[in-house]
């Protein structure tokens, strides 16, 4: 019943019927509820597809391809289209683009993997993200395995990037002096070394990421590192990978 | 063919501009499959439907506070896509030959344009799934149509059909559900 209740309430909101008072039930739900975020999808592409004019509807002899089923092809379509976001974020090559090769922070990064529960060892171009859209695009499966931790993750780079005060809400001063960054602003909020400067936040969720995330913004960097007891640092600025590494050791300790 | 009202979204348009990403994820996920399909008519070519739908969903995130409500909401982010589209094109010595017709054109008539599933699907997936909302009782049907096929708000179809708002919503939510299962059912039948 109170499934129905919530599913009712989704096609209202799809319509753009439903009442401010309610509208939050759903977003949560959509938030957390997969079967939910599939049926909004499917929405979309039925109204999408019952829009068609009918003489633009062409016949084509079946492809192995499409032929099993093309509602659900292109519901993962669709509904990978969260998951291209970010894959987007990694590869744009307009304003996005991934790290170059640094051979030291290279190494610097595997001594850490070797002796810190911190994982980074996600310094060469992004194969994973790219095999896993793939997958999520040809396979029913795999989108559902990548689409939620891939959807949280577009969420919260894109708030790191638009939204200048969501990076130094839960600054708690954390002292970065031993590795030279001092702090700058009102609120301490950034820190600066030389032409290194940085925002960083620490979330008590993990984002759905085992392994160090990166973007390059313009000219910034966005750091999305997991720590030890669960949290996640992101750091976002002029910073290198090295100095990323140092900042995150101190606070993971 | 549906029409586009400009109050439709307001709710989670506000949200969204107040920085609510799961307003905005509701927005993306409704409007990709026709921001698609747009873009799609406009480049014949999959790969960069894709590319351009995930830019302009981008574009629209960082734009979204200019959006005032002028225009329907899936106006104005086909523009920004159909904007998009047109610097790609440039940009990318696109083959003119793949453009079927005008951009002009294509803004003033953008609502006509063929879906990208019309690449994908058999037409007689399509017809199954029109005899089967014909086949639905004549409340649900009627309901469904006239918010799915002409845009009518629920109010609207209140007043036409003579039943209270809260019906109305109940028969469409249960039309979709039926269409959902019977897809499902073919899709199952299909392997």
């Amino acid at each position: 019943m109170k499934n129905n209740d919530i599913n009712e309430k989704l096609s209202a909101l799809y319509d753009g019927e439903l009442d401010e008072a309610e509208i939050n039930s759903v977003l949560d739900a959509l938030s957390s509820d997969e079967s939910l975020q599939k049926k909004l999808s499917h929405y979309a592409l039925m109204s999408s597809a019952l829009n068609i004019n009918e003489g633009n509807v062409q016949p084509i002899k079946p492809k192995n391809r499409f032929n099993s089923n093309f509602w659900f092809s292109n519901g993962i379509t669709a509904a990978a289209s969260v998951l291209l976001t970010i894959v987007f974020i990694n590869f744009d090559t307009i304003n996005f683009s991934r790290l170059g090769p640094d051979n030291e922070a290279a190494n610097r990064l595997n001594l850490a993997i070797n002796s810190k529960a911190i994982n980074f060892s996600r310094l060469g171009p992004d194969n994973e993200a790219a095999n896993r859209l793939n997958l999520a695009i040809n396979s029913k499966e795999a989108k559902d395995i990548a689409s939620l931790s891939e959807e949280n993750l577009v969420d919260h780079v894109l708030k790191v990037i638009n939204n200048p005060e969501f990076m130094s809400s839960n600054n708690s001063d954390i002292d970065l002096r031993n590795v030279g960054f001092n702090t700058k602003g009102q609120s301490n909020s950034q820190y600066i070394k030389g032409k290194e400067s940085f925002r960083l936040r620490l979330e008590k969720k993990n984002l759905g990421i085992n392994k160090v995330r990166y973007w390059k913004h313009g000219n910034k960097m966005i750091y999305l590192v997991p720590l030890a007891d669960g949290r996640v640092l992101t750091l976002y600025g002029n910073l290198n990978s090295k100095s990323a590494i140092e900042i995150a050791e101190v606070i993971d300790k | 063919m549906k029409k586009n009202n400009p109050e439709e979204d307001s709710l989670l348009i506000h949200r969204a501009q107040k920085g609510d990403t799961g307003a905005f994820n509701f927005l993306m996920t409704k409007y990709y499959p026709r921001v698609y399909a747009s873009l799609f008519a406009f480049t014949k070519s999959k790969e960069d439907s894709e590319d351009l739908a995930q830019q302009t969903f981008i574009k629209v995130w960082k734009k979204i506070n200019s959006f005032r409500g002028d225009s329907a909401f899936f106006t104005w982010v086909y523009r920004i896509a159909i904007n998009l589209a047109k610097n790609h094109v440039v940009s990318s010595n696109y083959k003119k030959d793949k453009i079927n017709i005008s951009s002009d054109a294509i803004e003033m008539d953008f609502a006509s344009h063929a879906n990208p599933e019309t690449d994908l699907m058999h037409s007689q997936s399509l017809f199954k799934v029109r005899s089967f909302i014909n086949s639905l009782p004549e409340t649900l049907r009627t309901a469904f149509t006239l918010r799915e096929s002409d845009g009518l708000s629920y109010e609207e179809i209140a007043l036409i059909t003579d039943t209270p708002i809260g019906t109305v919503r109940s028969r469409i939510f249960r039309a979709r559900e039926g269409v959902l299962e019977f897809i499902s059912q073919e899709s199952t039948n299909e392997k």
